[in-house]
């Protein structure tokens, strides 16, 4: 094929009118092809340019090429202008309802008392403390005896058991027997926390039920003292609860500490002012109190060197504060609708 | 135990206000539970007696009761519907007063009602709106009610079980005395001039009887007692009796030691023998109601027979009623485990037995007798005659020393010896100081102080734990714990929510029939039982979770939410052969599939599989085998046992639709239970990278079309063993069964990659290989192989 000037102004002008025209990107796309591509006109028009006589060959490849650079720029332009032209319709043509929000996926939800369980034990794994297990078939010399509770003491009045195979093992009545059992197998210094299950024949009602759980927790090294469980109790408390909440420590009783108290926090409803939620603006939240000196020896520790506080308290009832469960017995239930609130 | 503040001011004189006071006791470990201020002024209104009750015509809601409160008898309309003709009750006639409130003749459905009958709330006596405040029987018709109830303000206490020393005025007294730093008045009694009759009581049990102080008080009239006593009773709690029977109980409320009247001349040949009961021996109790006795229980006896249950409640027989004359007075220290287990096994516990199986102090009896003895010659004219005391082994109290160091070591902060002393002193111990050392003997009522600590406690809580500081235990944390591991607990438990299951915590106590078959072959067959269950369903320890699981996932289909996927991380109890019970920790899920039958639970179980095996394998690195097996509760062509090392740790399958009949569950349920620890083995195992490899592998899907019961585990045993040193990794793809495969034909779809270290392999190589594999398989299954 040979080329003249001619053909190549007739590509141009064509050219510039159909760029000009392109309707949308598509079709500018396809005008591209067809000017620059290997079998484009332009292409076909360059690769020409050998049958030109030599005189003229060099004015020829110059127009050319000058064709060719202004189609590109012309090209590019008519892009950008039909890219501008499409964004600026963008919103209406592809809108779509972003409020039409359809449920997340369906996820597991773990048990409230988990949940709690994680937060008790983050609180003390914080303070150093390791979580220990005891079982839950116990004997009476770690659930009763060696907690200074022996037959017939009055505070077996609130423990009443479950006996099983025949008579000489029970469930647990609390979690303390871990404090014995842990002493026993471990030298001082200790820091652990015990949380699980507990068993007592108790009627069900709302704050009441025959299987609840508890957390114990022990500390004994050498002088420890009873401002060290006040510290820790706030600490926990506050860490659990929210730091503006005020902690109350009294005066109370347990056969295995001595002295004995008890711990309160605030109410996070009437802040302390006193609701139907709350006793006087306080909420009992643990017992706890400096280990007894025969208690340490019945785990093989010597109270002469050795000092110990020991505290706890119920998961069921820390859940029910944080998470405003009012009934007990929910957590043993398993109702779904229950669950997925947590 | 309920405080009347009036009582209390007998002793202590309180200044400060009722608010103050209850917080001060609370903080030294005597929480007042309630404080019940008796604040509604009222006036003219008068004891009732109730003569008649009948319907208000047009009214369901009400009635009209005949009250008289004198010679008259007037109509009262009332809504509350707890009465009973005889009752005593409270009337505010007309024109009388309830605070502000005027109460005239009022007309109720043209019936006229002249006053009205008063609630316990509508007086301020109590918080039962509910119904007409019935008062004793020994209240007088036309009695002013403020004679029985003088204003007052009552708390009430919880004291500590190592305190019965505080179940009574004078005891709370003391420990206000000790609080507020006030000098406590104790009632005194003249010691009387009387004869010593050592005849007239007989210790035949000395264990169960510590001490035993008698009296006898003869010339007495038994008629009801003063109103101020009778109202003291009623703030207490007590109901009035008789002068005789109300000065015991008002003896035991002022100083804490129950005490018993007897009818003396009822007492065969006029004698008290304190002996065991009889096995079998009966007795008429007080409450009307006999009760049978055995030789563990004590008794206070005549010649003859049982007088009275020890501690707990005197007989009916020598019951102090009007006419008697003699009384006998009882004070006695009885041995209080003796009395809790007398108590428990009768089911019966009373003011005294609370108080005895506490453990009393001896030194009380002496003096209740003497107060009380000295209060009837008061109010019920008599003269006391003759008396016994049987103590032989009189009470020894221990000295115990506690330095200023030691109080300090154990509160965490100083209490300046002075003050430490002065708070004991106040609490009535006898204080010796020297050089930095506290030398303490407790008050003879008390017993429940023998060791350093216990002095430390009582500085404690009189000092106040609110002044203690807040810190926390010594910088020597122990390294050991902190190296904590992830906790393979809690990455389970995530990955089980991740999908979709949610978690349950079931009860420990199931049923021993029920659905307790289901569970793990591993797991002993026989359930440890609960000897004193509480409840027929539950009364034995889980073996398994599933059943409690599957309980859950009948209640939720019960409640409307059919379909609950629900796991659960917990404990099992095993029973060994031993009689000593193993508590494997069990990992349980059970999934319910209310519609779409069996390829449904099909594709779910498949789905239950792979969830077993990504919580282990992102736990413990390791693929999970299954192998087919049977088990209790599961579907008989559905269920295989999960594997570790080739040894079962659980099991996985459809549940079989008996045990789903039983718990009345529609359609369909999977599950799986598996040994946790083994699951994870024991935890999060660290993962070990190799290096990759170097030369590119190849990959080759088989397809095999097999009939019958074949487990796809015996194909991949095959595949494997042909399989050569290159094959290094086979999984399963897809299985088919369809209407062009035919019936009882299943298509498998394996992925086999293949890898060699030191060269590229070739394809004919590997074709070589994947021919060996299809041929054997087609010998070995009857299988059709397409690759
Ligand atoms: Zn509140």
């Amino acid at each position: 094929m040979s080329v003249n000037v001619g053909d190549l102004d007739a590509i141009g002008v064509d050219a510039r009118r159909r760029i000009g025209t392109a309707a949308d990107e598509a079709a500018l796309n396809q005008l591209r092809v067809d000017l620059l591509g290997k079998k484009g006109l332009l292409t076909g028009a360059l690769r020409g340019l050998g049958s030109v006589p030599a005189d003229q060959r060099a004015a020829a490849g110059a127009r050319a090429n000058a064709l060719k650079a202004e189609i590109e720029n012309l090209l590019a332009s008519r892009a950008r202008d039909l890219q501008a032209a499409r964004l600026e319709t963008l919103g209406d043509e592809e809108w779509a309802d972003m409020t039409f929000v359809p449920s997340p996926v369906r996820r597991g939800h773990l048990h409230p008392l988990t949940l709690i369980l994680r937060e008790v034990k983050a609180i003390f794994s914080r303070l150093g403390y390791e979580v220990a297990l005891g079982p839950q078939v116990e004997d009476e010399f770690h659930n009763f005896e060696a907690l200074n509770i022996p037959q017939e003491h009055p505070a077996r009045d609130t423990m009443d058991s479950f006996y099983v195979e025949a008579d000489h093992l029970l469930l647990r009545t609390h979690t303390s027997p871990v404090q014995i059992r842990y002493m026993q197998s471990h030298k001082p210094p200790i820091r652990i926390i015990a949380p699980g299950a507990v068993y007592r024949r108790d009627a069900t009602d709302p704050s009441h039920a025959s299987q609840f759980y508890q957390f114990e927790g022990l500390v004994v090294d050498h002088d420890i003292r009873l401002s060290d469980l006040k510290g820790t109790i706030e600490y926990f408390a506050r860490s659990l609860f929210g730091p503006d909440r005020r902690i109350r420590i009294v005066g109370d009783h347990f056969p295995f500490t001595e002295p004995s108290i008890a711990a309160a926090v605030s109410c996070g409803i009437c802040a302390g002012a006193g609701c139907r939620s709350c006793k006087g603006g306080w909420l009992e939240i643990l017992g706890a109190g400096m280990v007894h000196p025969q208690v340490l020896r019945n785990g093989g520790v010597d109270p002469d060197h050795y000092a110990g506080f020991a505290f706890g308290a119920g998961l069921d009832r820390l859940a029910m504060l944080k998470y405003n469960v009012s009934d007990l017995r929910l957590f043993l239930e398993n109702d779904v609708r229950f669950l997925r609130q947590f | 135990m309920l405080i009347s503040l009036n009582w209390l001011k007998d002793y202590v004189d309180v200044q400060v206000d009722v608010t103050t006071l209850a917080e001060r006791l609370t903080l030294a470990g005597n929480e007042v539970n309630r404080i019940h201020e008796q604040d509604v002024d009222f006036e003219g209104v008068v004891v009732a007696e109730i003569k008649g009750l009948r319907p208000l015509p047009g009214s369901t809601k009400n009635q009209i009761a005949s009250v008289s409160a004198g010679p008259t008898v007037a109509d009262v309309v009332t809504g509350a519907w707890n009465l009973a003709v005889g009752d005593r009750v409270p009337y505010a006639v007309p024109g009388s007063r309830l605070n502000d409130r005027r109460i005239e003749t009022k007309s109720f459905l043209g019936v006229p009602s002249a006053g009205m009958l008063c609630s316990a709330v509508e007086l301020g006596l109590g918080e039962d709106a509910a119904g007409i405040l019935i008062l004793d029987q020994g209240a007088t018709p036309g009695e002013d009610l403020r004679r029985l109830y003088p204003r007052d303000t009552i708390l009430e206490l919880e004291i500590k079980s190592n305190r019965p020393d505080l179940l009574c005025h004078l005891g709370i007294a003391r420990e206000v005395g000790a609080l507020f730093n006030l000098s406590v008045k104790e009632p005194t009694s003249s010691k009387p001039r009387v004869a010593d009759a050592r005849d007239l009581v007989r210790i035949d049990a000395p264990d169960g009887c510590r001490r035993f102080v008698g009296r006898l008080v003869t010339g007495v009239t038994v008629a009801p007692s003063p109103p101020w006593m009778q109202a003291r009773l009623r703030a207490a709690g007590v109901r009035p009796i008789s002068n005789v029977v109300d000065i015991t109980n008002y003896v035991m409320l002022e100083a804490g030691q129950p005490m018993h009247a007897f009818d003396y001349l009822r007492l065969k040949d006029g004698r008290v023998v304190v002996r065991r009961a009889r096995e079998g021996e009966e007795i008429a109790c007080l409450d009307g109601k006999a009760r049978r006795l055995t030789s563990h229980d004590m008794v206070v006896a005549d010649a003859e027979r049982a007088q009275g249950v020890a501690g707990i409640i005197g007989g009916a027989d020598s019951a102090v009623q009007k006419g008697t004359t003699e009384v006998f007075l009882e004070a006695a220290t009885w041995e209080p485990r003796s009395i809790r287990r007398t108590a428990r096994t009768l089911g019966l516990r009373t003011e005294a037995s609370s108080r005895f199986e506490k453990g009393l102090s001896p030194a009380l009896s002496l003096p209740a007798v003497d107060r009380a003895a000295a209060l009837i010659g008061e109010l019920a004219g008599g003269k006391q005659t003759r008396s016994t005391d049987v103590y032989p082994g009189p009470l020894k109290l221990p000295s115990i020393e506690v330095s200023g160091d030691r109080i300090e070591r154990v509160l965490g902060v100083r209490v300046q010896p002075a003050e430490a002393a002065g708070i004991l002193e106040r609490l009535h111990f006898s204080i010796e100081r020297s050089d930095g050392m506290l030398r303490a003997r407790p008050p003879d009522f008390r017993l429940d102080c023998t060791i350093p600590e216990d002095l430390v406690e009582e500085i404690g809580r009189v000092y106040g734990y609110d002044r203690v500081p807040s810190t926390l235990p010594g910088e020597r944390t122990p390294v050991r714990d902190l190296y904590q591991r992830q906790d393979a607990d809690e990455i389970a438990r995530e990955v089980l929510a991740g999908r979709e299951v949610d978690e349950a915590v079931t009860n420990s106590l199931v049923s021993s029939t029920g659905t307790s078959e289901i569970g793990m072959p591993a797991a002993p067959r026989s359930l440890v039982r609960i000897d004193n269950p509480m409840a027929e369903n539950r009364d034995a320890l889980r073996r398994s979770l599933l059943p409690g699981l599957l309980e859950a996932l009948a209640l939720n289909a019960r409640q409307d939410q059919p379909g609950a996927r629900l796991f659960e991380l917990g404990w099992g109890f095993w029973k060994q052969a031993t009689e000593f019970v193993d508590e494997p920790r069990l990992l349980a899920i059970a999934i319910h599939i209310p519609s779409g039958g069996g390829d449904a639970a099909s594709a779910e179980l498949r789905a239950l599989q792979a969830t077993v095996a990504t919580v282990r394998d992102r736990l413990a690195v390791a693929s999970t085998d299954f192998r087919q097996a049977e088990a209790s509760g599961f579907h008989p062509g559905r269920s295989a046992e999960i594997l570790d090392g080739g040894e079962p740790i659980g099991i996985v399958g459809e549940v079989h639709p008996a045990t789903l009949a039983r718990l009345d569950l529609p359609g369909r349920a999977v599950a799986a239970e598996v040994l946790f620890d083994r699951l994870t083995a024991g935890g999060e195992r660290t993962p070990q990278a190799r290096p990759l490899p170097r030369f590119p592998g190849v990959r080759r899907d088989l397809t095999v079309v097999v009939r019958g019961k074949i487990a796809s585990n015996d194909l991949v045993q095959v595949i494997r063993q042909l399989g050569g040193y290159t094959l290094r990794d086979i999984s399963m793809l897809s299985e088919y069964q369809g209407p062009q495969l035919g019936a009882g034909a299943r298509s498998l779809s394996f992925r086999l990659q293949y890898q060699a270290d030191d060269r590229t392999l070739t394809n004919e190589e590997v074709s070589t290989v994947q021919q060996r594999i299809i041929d054997g398989l087609k010998q070995r299954f009857a299988a059709e192989v397409r690759s």
